[in-house]
């Protein structure tokens, strides 16, 4: 009886679940669907869903047009990069504040938090002259420290949330038995921490990888990632569904991708200190 | 092998002296015509061995904020800029681009049309060569006129849209009697609404730099406008661009549309345009005050001074947007999608004109646009549908806000013009205007 | 526990996060402040003079001012409102039973990877368009007349976009927050006779303050400073209905390239947004602490 009960609801919130969810991916799905479209079926009334021709028309000109690996491969490293950068960075950073705390560690943080809120259009230009008089614009290592001091505070405090779910006994046993503080964080606080240290990367590898300011505005050709790829679709002249759904489809494909791989890492160390 | 040995030391070489380096970086918009001209490039590196191609495109907006600001800031990221009628006059002033003097005996400055050749010529140096150009004109459905009973002059007024407008409107089928630019922008709506005030006997500034905007011609202009659109214009007009309303007339919504000459060879290509055998064209309207409301645009390609490489990108320059490359085009493209507007020699070669059935209308429209003498009454700027001073982009668009907002009906045309008027004169007194 | 040596090293090991933001931060804004005390325009004839407080009093007086800092406040309190409430009730469905959990977890989440210009121009173009948009083909079938979405409702649908976008985010962190319940606890309670709104309201909720606090920072930094959803669909209009701080300063400086305004408004937008640090940190500093 309760079992049949049980069947039931978890019949119910299979469906609501699954339509929501659905409503929710639908965009995604929709371009993807019509970057395999023509362009007049692109903008047809009624749409179709799936009985059209296919076709790769659509793919086939927008690698054309852009060298697509190359931008791929910039974000790659953009993205990786920084964040590799900021966990070297930040993870000594937030473990002393998590493990040695002082008065100011909490005015540090949001002080860290707050330097974030400098909007972007405000310092563009001082940002520019100094990028070219130290002859770093379009250059991967200029792109990847400006992304890296981007989501550093972001970073720091994610990983200080989670250290601070460590207890700290752990890492004084260790101390009692005469670690230095490179093993201590080596050996003892690093394989407790690597769920949250996975996720820190992982986050801010898709925030880096969908940046699109400072990106567009500091590369040309040799560092210009992803984000310079689909900055030539958003409105070209005439009809141009299909090809800008082509070219979002190549650009998200990869984030899409690797977030679906390790989305068991992400949720893992997501937790800001929620879970005890 | 030893090939590849020496190719290799090359490259190192290249990597340690980056200034010898033959790479040019080619800034450019995303439109059809620039993609044919990638397309086709390899015909300029196989003339010029030596010199390489890299290529930026990148959506209007983007390419605009981005080129401006290096060129600006002198950061010589690029060595072949592609910009307008705007830019040109203002940013050769300042000494931001290099002077085309190089562009090679076989030219032929004479064959490039006047009026476009003068918007680019700044102290009797050009400083842009034009790659196409555009005027405004208007586009319409010859079934749709023809099933209401009316045939459409080849002069047509203002008061004639609006008839004809009404007559082809049929909401319950989608199908719109007018469309038009209501997108907010200095390049978007402000584009052509400039140009039809023009029209109207509005300007933007007096002679002493006053701005007009909250003059009866003003007015005149933007009430026409709103209530055209808003009875028979399609929904979302306050968010269309020229895209959204390409998008719309090619899939047959739109009866009349008034916009850029190129658009003509988009709604007759039968490959991308339900509507492409039945398609009209005719010059922009008037109000017979001898001003008729179509403007002048040049897409064209410039050196900045802060180039390192200006003698190969005048090269490129100038094999981009010579007759030869036209030739080039028409042999590879097709005759009819040879980048339009540039060049006297191509509307006098009549497997073009034959082939386009726009082209005797743009090149009319374009021989009517006078730059430097925009409006009905005198003023002291140059520019049809934008004012060619550096703070226009700023003004213009916020001016484009308001007009888009009494589209969309959050207030009245009266209501928008003093905000805007306000928000002008505040620019301006900022910009440091009336100028001594 | 601490000792002094800890300490020193302590301080050492935060130095070099603390002297990086200190660099980003100050040269920038040091370049700013000096900048907006200018008659600094790049297309100018580089006298660039000093003028004062010119640039902060054409900042501030600025008609669209007022709109757009209560626009950026709606915007933000509107997606915060809307990803909130969407993602606890979500975190919920998705922690039940149920068939195919991993594919409806991936599809939930799957809109936080793609780029907000990418999202704004699927919207803007595929779904909200009134003509050729799949709402609008939905409404005309069932008889409605179209939403005109960026004319009539602007704001409303940059809401929309930006919730879209970040709805997943709110969901994921809370969801791993409901799996660290005591399920124990909970089964008690409802033997206890405690109703299904009851265990919410008086265990669940409780327990996902912290996540949503954590919640409520990182997006607020983010929606404080929206800028391509707004660039890519609306440009801030019709009027100003959609002109928040960040695209005020990209009309009033970027595209003038007024950089002595642009700095200036830069600068108050720091203050604006200090405040709402300050603001949030009362809110959060509680959860930080404990």
């Amino acid at each position: 009886m309760s079992n049949n009960k049980s069947n039931k609801s978890k019949m119910l919130y299979t469906f609501f679940a699954w339509l929501i969810s659905l409503a929710i991916f639908f965009p995604i799905l929709w371009t993807i669907l019509t970057s395999f479209k023509t362009e007049t079926e692109a903008i047809a009334s009624p749409p179709s869903l799936f009985l059209f021709d296919w076709t790769l028309e659509n793919y086939n000109k927008v690698m054309q047009q852009s060298p697509y690996f190359k931008h791929f491969w910039n974000s790659v490293v953009i993205s990786v990069g920084s964040s590799l950068l900021g966990l070297l960075i930040a993870i000594p950073a937030a473990w002393s504040m998590a493990f040695i705390p002082t008065k100011r560690t909490k005015n540090l943080l949001m002080w860290m938090l707050s330097t974030k809120m400098l909007p972007p259009v405000g310092v563009l230009i001082p940002i520019y002259l100094l990028f070219r008089d130290l002859g770093i614009l379009d250059t991967l290592g200029g792109i990847v420290v400006i992304m890296t001091l981007i989501n550093l505070p972001i970073m720091t405090w994610m990983l200080y949330t989670y250290f601070k779910e460590i207890p700290g006994e752990i890492l004084e046993a260790a101390r009692m038995d005469g670690a230095s503080v490179g093993q201590e964080i080596l050996y003892v606080l690093a394989p407790i921490a690597l769920p949250g240290i996975a996720s820190t990367l992982l986050l801010n590898v898709i925030l880096a990888w969908n940046e699109a300011f400072w990106t567009l505005i500091l590369t040309t050709v040799n560092a210009a990632p992803l984000t310079a790829f689909i900055a030539s679709y958003s409105s070209p002249e005439g009809l141009f569904y299909a090809k800008l759904s082509a070219a979002s489809t190549l650009a998200i494909a990869p984030i899409l991708i690797l977030g679906w791989f390790s989305q068991k890492q992400l949720v893992r160390g997501l937790s800001f200190g929620a879970v005890k | 092998m030893l090939n590849k040995i020496v190719m290799a030391m090359c490259a190192t070489c290249v990597l340690s002296l980056p200034v010898i380096g033959k790479t040019l970086t080619i800034a450019t918009v995303n439109n059809g015509d620039m993609v044919i001209m990638k397309e086709l490039s390899s015909d300029f590196t196989k003339k010029n061995p030596g010199i390489e191609l890299e290529w930026v495109t990148l959506e209007e907006n983007i390419l605009r904020q981005r080129v401006t600001t290096d060129v600006a800031t002198k950061g010589g990221q690029y060595d072949v800029m592609t910009i307008g009628t705007y830019e040109v006059p203002i940013w050769a002033k300042r000494g931001w681009l290099n002077p085309l003097d190089k562009l090679g005996e076989n030219y032929d400055l004479d064959d490039l049309l006047p009026a476009v050749r003068d918007g680019l010529t700044v102290n009797g140096q050009l400083h842009a060569a034009p790659f196409y150009a555009e005027s405004s004109m208007v586009i319409y459905r010859t079934d749709l006129l023809a099933k209401a009973g009316m045939t459409m002059p080849t002069e047509p007024t203002w008061d004639f849209i609006e008839k004809a407008a009404k007559a082809m409107t049929d909401k319950a089928n989608n199908v719109y009697g007018i469309c038009l630019r209501g997108k907010a922008g200095w390049g978007e709506n402000m584009a052509l609404l400039t140009a039809m005030s023009n029209s109207f006997g509005a300007k933007w500034f007096d002679e002493r730099w006053d701005p007009q905007l909250d003059s009866q011609a003003w007015h005149d202009t933007v009430e026409y406008y709103v209530s055209l659109l808003q009875n028979y214009g399609p929904p979302g007009s306050s968010s269309n661009g020229f895209n959204e309303n390409l998008a719309l007339f090619q899939t047959g919504k739109c009866g009349i549309w008034i916009d850029a000459t190129v658009a003509g060879a988009f709604v007759t290509n039968a490959q991308d345009s339900e509507v492409a055998d039945s398609v009209g064209f005719a010059l922009a309207p008037n109000k017979g005050l001898g001003k008729r409301g179509n403007w002048l645009w040049a897409w064209s390609l410039a050196v900045p001074a802060s180039s390192k490489k200006s003698d190969e990108a005048m090269k490129f320059v100038s094999w981009a947007t010579s007759k030869e490359y036209l030739a080039l085009v028409a042999e590879a493209k097709g005759i009819s999608k040879v980048p339009p507007g540039t060049r006297k020699s191509l509307y006098a070669n009549p497997a073009y004109m034959a082939a386009s059935p726009f082209a005797q209308i743009t090149l009319d429209s374009i021989n009517a646009a006078d730059p430097n003498n925009p409006t009905v009454d005198p003023v002291p700027y140059v520019g049809i549908q934008f004012v060619a001073i550096p703070e226009f982009q700023g003004i213009g668009t916020a001016v484009g806000r308001q007009l888009s907002g009494v589209l969309a009906g959050q207030m009245t045309v009266k209501e928008g013009l003093a905000r805007s008027q306000k928000l002008v004169k505040r620019s301006m007194r900022k910009a440091g205007y009336p100028k001594k | 526990m601490a000792t002094n040596n800890s300490k020193t090293l302590a301080r050492m090991m935060v130095t070099p996060a603390v002297i990086l933001l200190l660099i980003w931060m100050l040269i920038p804004l040091g370049m700013t402040i000096y900048f907006s005390f200018l008659d600094y325009n790049l297309f100018g004839d580089g006298e660039n003079k000093f003028i004062g407080l010119l640039n902060y009093e054409f900042f501030l007086t600025d008609p669209a001012f007022v709109d757009s800092f209560f626009n950026t406040l709606i915007l933000m309190t509107g997606v915060l409102f809307i990803t909130l409430v969407g993602g606890t009730g979500l975190a919920i469905l998705l922690d039940q039973a149920i068939y195919g959990r991993n594919i409806v977890r991936i599809m939930v989440l799957a809109p936080f990877f793609v780029m907000p210009t990418v999202s704004a121009l699927v919207w803007k173009n595929m779904f909200m368009n009134p003509v050729n948009g799949i709402f609008a083909y939905i409404s005309t079938t069932f008889g409605f007349e179209p939403i005109d979405f960026f004319t009539h409702i602007p704001l409303t649908s940059i809401i929309i976009i930006v919730s879209w976008q970040w709805l997943p985010f709110a969901s994921l962190i809370l969801l791993t927050a409901i799996q660290s319940l005591d399920r124990e606890q909970l089964e008690a309670a409802e033997l206890d006779g405690a109703g299904k709104f009851c265990r919410f309201r008086f265990m669940v909720l409780p327990h996902l303050s912290r996540a949503m606090t954590a919640v409520v920072l990182i997006e607020t930094i983010f929606l404080l400073s929206i800028f391509a959803e707004i660039f890519v669909t609306t440009q801030g209009g019709p009027g100003n209905a959609s002109t928040n701080i960040t695209y005020l300063i990209y009309t009033q400086s970027l595209l003038e390239y007024d950089v002595g305004m642009g700095s200036a408004g830069g600068l108050i937008a720091v203050v604006l947004a200090n405040i709402v640090a300050v603001f949030l940190m009362r809110m959060i500093g509680k959860n930080i602490e404990g």
